[in-house]
């Protein structure tokens, strides 16, 4: 950061901020390394200085992310991971062409999946070829291994596109600021831990990628650079349905930068160049398909081309009438015809069908009240709820601090670049505040923006401490706006004060990022590093105790069951099923059919005799059901329950909530429902729980996740039989008996 | 049913009818109750004494009661929404049947607050929302079931409630009218106020000289959508989280901040985002703007201020989010120092 010397500049004025006096660190730096052969020149000892800490930021952002697999072993994570894992395996052993073409028959049975429509392969892909290039050049390693490592590897370059992309926005001190705080900032470790192997983990990459080529396009006007941001577009499409971000936020952009009067060649050609090339690569991805010129969520970027396509037509016209009047009716005219087409044009496209309106995810973003009313499969995932003050403490922690601070200092330098990340930090920022998954998305501005705040301050402060030494110096600086707001800074003769001051805010912000680096390694290894699939928890020695269930569950169900068993269970464990089970599954968690997760959750939710012909009428062999009332593992299906029923009812309007509620309270002791009593759900769960003491000093049928003693400890199976329950309780599955012999 | 129609009960009935209402004739009632409903702005009347209307007159009654059990304290908004649109059905039904006098004189509109305990307990109201509809031959408030409306059709809809009361009276509702979010003239207002600046605006827009060029409003707007993210104000809106709550155990005391990780109010909210801001913003300010200034005493107060604010949000929000959470949050001091 440091010692860069710029030739100094003799014209008077009282500078400057970034350059004001490089000459006294070149001689403390000349002197460590003051060998005489390896004498390095100023500009080489701070190419140096910044690789190393580059290169050690890159090196820590994957070692950050390896506790899980200290901790447990080298697996996937969660749920959607395992069906990524399932595809990559796939590919890597039909080979793209089976990959793209595979009709799943194995899952959302008797419907099945088109796998190569309905995914975004970007993941795999990636994953497959680091697995070819690592085979190739012979390690032999297993596929596993790689998913497992794919997502911190490419933490590690995301560091490095956020330290080019503070570089562009700021300088290079806030770029290697930025590496390092997005580096072990929480908000994107929780996604890119080892073993998450899911799409955000290459995504965030490509969309911090695609915005650094498109600022740096907008920057210097180049169609390489243009080309290489679509190119990145391209590679998040095909990574991630988030990438309606990108293809929103930058006409949101390009359209702010016109109403502001920063309209540019440079602007045009990278907008026009990225759109148009994007889209049409963006078309090569056969789940994404015509959307781009047919869905109502990318018409915004279609109108700002077409926008952009007046402004520099009016441009060209004005360039050639020489008169101002004539200028001025033409302006008119074409500006109200081009309103009316548009409009037009868009009315008739949604009225015929053609433009289909927005989706219920998008337009939950926008109307957030909108997914609670209307798409219960949306609101009841967790990562789906709004976020609270205390999350963004967490995964944020000084950032948040820092975040006005960074955005004050943009604004004192407004240029292109600056103003794209107070958008992109904005925008994010507030859907982050709609939906807790998308703290993600804001991570990488909210990292930049207080890498600002840190750089520019630190930079403030040293050369308060500087000017005592040296008078005011001149430099010259880089970047657009720089010049103009950097002799703002005038630093004349500085009290002893100041430099205490000076000295003492200096500490505070050390100490501070040092706090912040501590919490980062405590909030990973402690709340993000935890596999899911494999429960811990402390005993009561405070020693560890490891829950293993659901891959006994599992691999019990892929050793003792016919190969075509159908096994129905709640969505969340179908990809885990058919991952490691190895057996068709009725639905998972791609959620695209609603009606056959409502029939799930209406069989879950019905007696037993009932829910015994939905179940003949789609085949079903087993039902897996997870339960942690003898653990106290409180996300199990008895907790999901309501949503099961809310789904169910949704489609089903037999099954109604009230019947499940006691004065709209859920309950499964003496004083539940009798529907609750009854249901499947509760039968299954609670099959042989009332014989069954779980803690001491309690009565048996003691549930521990909810903290009651049961309310029907004498359950009777008709139609179904216990087939397996893991050592722990958590995972129970019954097999479906078939009919009885009519006589 | 039966058995409270037994002799002794009807004796006790008519004693009871005899002492009380000796004076007011059905009739009367009926006049005094359309008086009522005039006075009142959607027609809903405020029912405050249930003997009076209801179990002191003999049945057959010459008129229903529809009631709207409702509770101010409880302060919940989806019970004062539905209290809203049960107002419009009223409102609909003298509308639709505003010349007939025999219609609407047949059926009133009611509501009784829990605070009037007495009433809630001689319907037997456990839950809100509730609706009870009071047909002419109603006896017995406790044995109400066949007038309640179940619990599945009380949506919260002015519709539902219209259908509830065209299937049991056969009284018809009619259309619901709801005011309209702007009225006709404010509609007009603006429409005109628009249609005048419009030239103006795209004057000044051409020129370059709206506020849209200057960046200090761009910059305002970002802080504020900043402290409107952080605070969690979506989270509030979504689920309609009140500002404050009553702490149940004594009704004066208000609950602004909530121990739960995944819940806020929305008081809680909006202190801990004024905090991330002025805390963000005064590092701003210090590092950029206080060392232009060239009073030495007036930079060390404005600093030494800014220590301690700074200092002293932090520890707040720390230790909120501790509290809150149960996760011990690394601290910004060691924690020797506490």
């Amino acid at each position: 950061m440091g010692g860069k010397q710029d030739p100094t500049t003799a014209n008077g004025s009282p500078k400057s901020e970034p350059t004001a006096t490089k000459n006294t660190t070149p001689d403390l730096l000349n002197s460590f390394f003051s060998f005489k052969s390896l004498k390095l020149k100023t500009k080489q000892q701070e190419l140096l200085l910044r690789v190393s800490i580059l290169g050690l930021v890159y090196v820590l952002a994957f070692i950050a992310r390896l506790f899980s697999v200290l901790r447990y072993e080298s697996m996937i994570h969660e749920f959607d991971p395992y069906f990524n894992y399932r595809t990559t395996l796939f590919l890597t052993e039909k080979g793209f062409h089976e990959f793209w073409n595979w009709f799943d028959s194995e899952s959302w049975y008797p419907l099945g999946r088109i796998i190569g429509g309905t995914l975004y392969p970007g993941l795999m892909v990636t994953a497959a070829l680091i697995y070819w290039a690592l085979r190739f050049l012979r390690f032999f390693v297993h596929i596993r291994e790689v998913c497992v490592l794919t997502a911190p590897f490419f933490a590690s370059n995301t560091t490095v596109v956020a330290y080019f992309f503070g570089k562009e926005i700021w300088d290079t001190g806030a770029g290697l600021v930025a590496a390092a705080l997005i580096a072990i900032c929480p908000g994107y470790i929780s996604r890119s831990v080892a073993g998450s192997y899911d799409n955000e983990a290459v995504a965030i990459f490509a969309l911090l990628l695609t915005f650094y080529l498109f600022v740096k396009a907008v920057k210097t006007g180049s169609l390489s650079w243009a080309l290489g941001s679509a190119f990145g577009y391209f590679y998040m499409v095909s990574a991630w349905g988030g990438y309606v971000f990108i293809i929103n936020l930058v006409p949101l952009y390009v359209l702010v930068m016109l109403i502001t009067g920063r309209y540019s060649m440079r602007l045009y050609v990278a907008y026009n160049c990225m759109y148009i090339l994007g889209m049409l690569l963006a078309m090569q991805i056969r789940f994404v398909g015509f959307q781009h010129v047919q869905s109502g969520e990318h018409m915004g970027a279609m109108g700002v081309f077409l926008l952009m396509q007046v402004f520099y037509f009016l441009d060209w016209v004005k360039y050639k009438l020489n008169d101002t009047k004539l200028f001025q009716t033409f302006l008119k005219i074409t500006v109200t015809s081009a309103i009316l087409v548009g409009g037009i044009a868009l009315g008739v496209g949604t009225a015929s069908g053609y433009i289909s309106p927005w989706t219920g995810r998008f337009y939950s973003l926008l109307d957030p009240t909108y997914a609670k009313d209307h798409i219960p499969i949306i609101a009841s995932v967790s990562e789906h709820q709004p976020t609270a003050w205390s999350s963004f403490m967490f995964d944020y922690h000084i950032l948040l601090f820092l975040f006005p601070a960074g955005l004050y200092f943009c604004f004192k330098r407004l240029s292109d670049a600056t103003i794209f990340i107070v958008m992109y930090g904005l925008t994010s920022l507030y859907f982050a505040g709609v939906m807790v998954r998308l703290i993600l998305v804001a991570t990488p501005a909210v990292c930049l923006i207080s890498a600002i705040a840190v750089s520019a301050t630190v930079k403030n402060l040293t050369s308060l401490l500087r000017t005592k030494q040296k008078v005011p110096q001149t430099g010259s600086t880089k970047g657009v706006g720089s010049s103009k707001s950097s002799s703002k800074v005038t630093l004349d003769q500085s009290q002893p004060f100041q430099k205490n001051g000076a000295i003492a805010l200096l500490v505070g912000v050390f100490y501070l990022l040092s706090r912040y680096a501590i919490h980062c390694t405590w909030v990973t290894s402690e709340a993000y590093s935890s596999p899911s699939i494999v429960l811990a928890a402390r005993g009561a020695h405070g020693n560890r105790i490891i829950f293993d269930d659901y891959r006994e569950a599992y691999y019990w169900l892929r050793q003792n069951t016919p190969t075509d068993a159908k096994v129905m269970s709640w969505w969340d464990y179908g990809y885990q099923i058919t991952a490691m089970g190895n057996r068709t599954v009725i639905v998972d968690n791609n959620t695209w059919n609603n009606t056959h997760i409502a029939t799930v959750g209406r069989a879950m939710s019905s007696y037993e005799d009932e829910a015994y012909d939905i179940m003949r009428s789609l085949d079903v062999n087993y039902v897996l059901v997870v339960f942690g009332g003898v653990t106290g593992y409180s996300s199990d299906d008895i907790n999901k329950f309501l949503w099961m029923v809310r789904i169910g009812g949704g489609v089903y309007p037999v099954i109604k909530e009230p019947d499940y509620l006691v004065n709209g309270e859920f309950r499964v002791d003496k004083g539940a429902s009798p529907k609750m009593l009854n249901c499947l759900m509760y039968k299954l769960c609670y099959y042989r729980f009332g014989e069954l003491v779980t803690e001491y000093g309690k009565p048996a049928g003691y549930d521990r996740a909810r903290g009651v003693e049961i309310g029907n400890k004498d359950i009777k199976l008709e139609h179904l039989e216990e087939a397996y329950t893991t050592s722990n309780w958590i995972v129970r599955i019954y097999r479906v008996k078939p009919p009885t012999n009519r006589v | 049913m039966a058995v409270h129609t037994t002799l002794p009960y009807r004796f006790f009935l008519s004693i009871a009818l005899l002492s009380i209402t000796a004076v007011s004739e059905p009739t009367d009632l009926t006049t005094e109750l359309v008086s009522l409903r005039s006075s009142s702005e959607s027609g809903v009347i405020r029912l405050n004494d249930v003997s009076k209307f209801i179990t002191s007159v003999a049945t057959p009654r010459p008129y229903s009661l529809i009631i709207f059990f409702n509770s101010i304290d409880l302060n919940s908004n989806p019970l004062q929404n539905f209290r809203r649109e049960f107002g419009f059905v009223s409102a609909s039904f003298i509308a639709n049947n505003n010349n007939r006098s025999d219609v609407t004189n047949k059926l009133f509109f009611c509501e009784i607050d829990s605070s009037d305990s007495e009433s809630f307990h001689r319907f037997g109201i456990q839950s809100l929302p509730q609706i009870c509809l009071v047909d002419p031959s109603m006896e017995n408030l406790r044995h109400h079931e066949r007038g309640m409306m179940e619990e599945a059709d009380v949506d919260g809809t002015a519709e539902s409630v219209a259908e509830f009361v065209e299937s049991r009276t056969k009284l018809t509702v009619g259309p619901i009218h709801r005011p309209p979010l702007l009225s006709k003239t404010q509609i007009g207002v603006i429409a005109s106020l628009i249609a005048i600046s419009a030239p103006f605006l795209i004057k000044k827009f051409l020129k370059g000289e709206t506020f849209l060029h200057d960046s200090r409003f761009w910059q305002y707007g970002a802080v504020l959508v900043y402290f409107f993210s952080v605070s969690g104000t979506m989270h509030n809106i979504i689920n309609s989280i009140p500002m404050y709550l009553r702490d149940p155990e004594d009704s004066n005391r208000l609950v602004f901040f909530y121990e739960e990780p995944e819940i806020q109010l929305g008081a809680e909210a909006l202190s801990v985002g004024l905090l991330y801001t002025g805390v963000g913003l005064l590092l701003a300010y210090v590092t950029d703007a206080l060392v232009r200034v060239r009073n030495v005493n007036e930079q060390r107060v404005a600093m030494v201020l800014v220590m301690v604010v700074s200092f002293l949000a932090v520890k707040r929000v720390v230790y909120l989010n501790n509290w809150k959470t149960g996760y011990q949050i690394q601290m910004y001091w060691p924690s020797s120092w506490q």
